[in-house]
């Protein structure tokens, strides 16, 4: 087989490379071999880039919001980094860890798509997990409550008000997101 | 924290040898290495691409006493890679500890923090605040779990990460939004080439969520053979989820490139064999050779000893030789720039020395 790229001298190198997810071969000769690696391997030039996909994503998105007759809101802006919509459309990167708040309903229609899902169900961190059990904790001691009550056991019911009086004692510092 | 300076830190990378290419671990016939990384950030600060320098600079120095006041860096070094230049940079990549977009990034305060085995590696100001890396040889990606998340806890002591109950960890790209958890395994796979069933084994993966890249992540190509799997979902499962079905997906894909090659040595073993001796004699002969025919080679020589139809040299060794004779590795070793002719003399005198050494 002759090299694909100068069609003069036998193809001894077969290179591989997966564009678009296929698999496709070149059968070069040694000389246009290293021609193609040093352009290719040294600081290779991204075939297919996540980015594009994303973007895309974005467009095809919007587009069914038209369709759907959902109006998109005009110019809306982080408030702490000061990245709009559009930029975000464009770069398919946030800007901060608040563009995810302030573009929560623009966000979570891409989430779906990306991930089949927007709720986070892994690791919490140690920071947040204390806060968060205590969350759990009351919530549940509230629906006890609520059962003790109905069953008329009120000494129960007055330990468990306890209890959540007790863990609700802090006053509240921190703005829960 | 080690202390030492960016000259002496180059010079130990010269010397020391990747601990993921020791050629350990289950599976290590066909598994080169399985990788985990977390993308995490800092609340409020903005991702490195919007931050403003002051900003990267307090995340860098930030970085810097997370390392010095925690045991569990007590080995471990920070590189500032701003005044690295382009071949520096590049052999980091070759070494697989920073990516290719971090080499290049123009921005300033991007660091690495790595230990000394190079199992670890943190990527500092790249797309996110942290780009936190562990790599191990063969298939071993609870352990790497197990790592990983006290590593990560250990930081989340020191710092507030971004995030929030809905989205999980926040990270510049929503495409790692969640867990922030990407696990890959890099698949040596030589017998569902040779019979061409990759595509539909490729093609098939892609279907269910999982991506394909090559021997140096996005955007690469393939060489010597070899795949890296990951997982492309990281919000809505756990960790252990991602891991497992990761663990799982790849556990099918080697178990039909074992049958292949169990079908292959009983119809075609001495062919087999020859392709093996054939790769053998013109690694060990050559007097000029590419890194690309190197890396096809050295695949043929893999399979052989895959294959135990030859001893010498081991697993370790080739996968130490696919780092060794990439163009920047060899650059540094020879301690000045080369051109491509030099580079594969070079080359060609290296893999000589390994392989009948």
């Amino acid at each position: 087989m002759l090299c694909q790229i100068c069609k003069k001298k036998e193809a001894t190198i077969v290179i591989t490379k997966i564009i678009g997810g296929k698999k496709t071969e070149f059968h070069l000769c040694k000389d246009c071999a290293a021609v193609f690696s040093d352009k290719f391997s040294i600081f290779p030039l991204p075939q297919f880039d996540i980015n594009d996909l994303l973007t895309g994503l974005l467009k095809a998105i919007d587009l069914y919001n038209k369709e759907e007759g959902i109006v998109p809101v005009k110019e809306i802006k982080c408030g702490n980094c000061n990245l709009t919509y559009d930029e975000f459309k464009q770069s398919g990167k946030l800007g901060c860890s608040v563009c995810y708040h302030d573009f929560r309903e623009q966000l979570a229609p891409l989430l779906r798509r990306l991930h089949g899902n927007s709720e986070h169900v892994g690791k919490i961190p140690h920071q947040v997990r204390g806060r968060l059990d205590k969350i759990k904790k009351i919530k549940q001691l509230r629906k006890k409550l609520q059962e003790v009550v109905i069953m008329e056991e009120y000494e129960k019911a007055a330990k468990i008000r306890d209890e959540i009086v007790k863990l609700e004692g802090v006053p509240k510092k921190e703005n829960a997101k | 924290m080690q202390n030492n300076n960016k000259e002496t830190l180059l010079q130990n990378l010269k010397k020391s040898t990747a601990g993921w290419t020791s050629g350990q671990g289950y599976l290590s016939d066909i598994v080169i290495s399985s990788r985990i990384r977390l993308a995490r950030n800092i609340e409020g600060i903005p991702f490195p691409t919007r931050a403003e320098q002051i900003e990267l600079k307090n995340i860098f120095e930030l970085s810097k006493q997370v390392v010095e006041k925690s045991s569990i860096f007590k080995d471990s070094n920070l590189l500032l890679l701003d005044k690295l230049n382009p071949l520096e940079s590049q052999f980091l990549v070759e070494k697989h500890l920073i990516s290719i977009y971090h080499a290049q990034e123009k921005h300033l305060y991007r660091g690495c923090v790595f230990n000394q085995k190079e199992t670890l590696s943190i990527m500092i100001n790249e797309e996110d605040h942290f780009r936190i890396q562990y790599l191990l040889s063969g298939l071993q990606l609870n352990k790497i779990w197990e790592f990983i998340n006290q590593i990560d806890d250990e930081i989340g002591k020191k710092v507030t990460y971004a995030f929030s109950e809905k989205e999980g960890y926040l990270t510049s790209c929503p495409t790692n939004v969640g867990t922030g958890l990407r696990a890959s395994v890099m698949l040596h796979l030589p017998a569902l080439v040779m019979i061409n069933k990759i595509n539909d084994v490729l093609k098939a993966i892609s279907k269910i969520g999982y991506v394909v890249r090559g021997f140096y992540g996005e955007g690469t190509e393939v060489m010597g053979n070899l795949f890296q799997i990951s997982n492309q979902i990281t919000l809505g499962l756990s960790e252990e989820e991602i891991i497992d079905n990761l663990e799982k997906v790849n556990q099918q894909i080697i178990s039909q490139e074992q049958k292949v090659r169990k079908d292959l040595l009983s119809e075609s073993k001495s062919q087999l064999e020859d392709q093996v001796w054939r790769a053998y004699g013109i690694l060990s002969n050559a007097r000029i050779i590419s890194s690309v025919e190197t890396m096809e080679l050295l695949s043929k020589l893999r399979f052989g000893v895959e294959l135990g139809m030859i001893s010498h040299p081991d697993l370790g060794t080739i996968n130490k030789l696919m780092l060794l004779i990439q163009p920047a590795y060899l650059q540094m070793l020879a301690g000045k720039d080369l051109d491509s002719f030099n580079r594969d003399l070079q080359r060609a005198i290296l893999i000589r020395n390994k392989i009948s050494g």
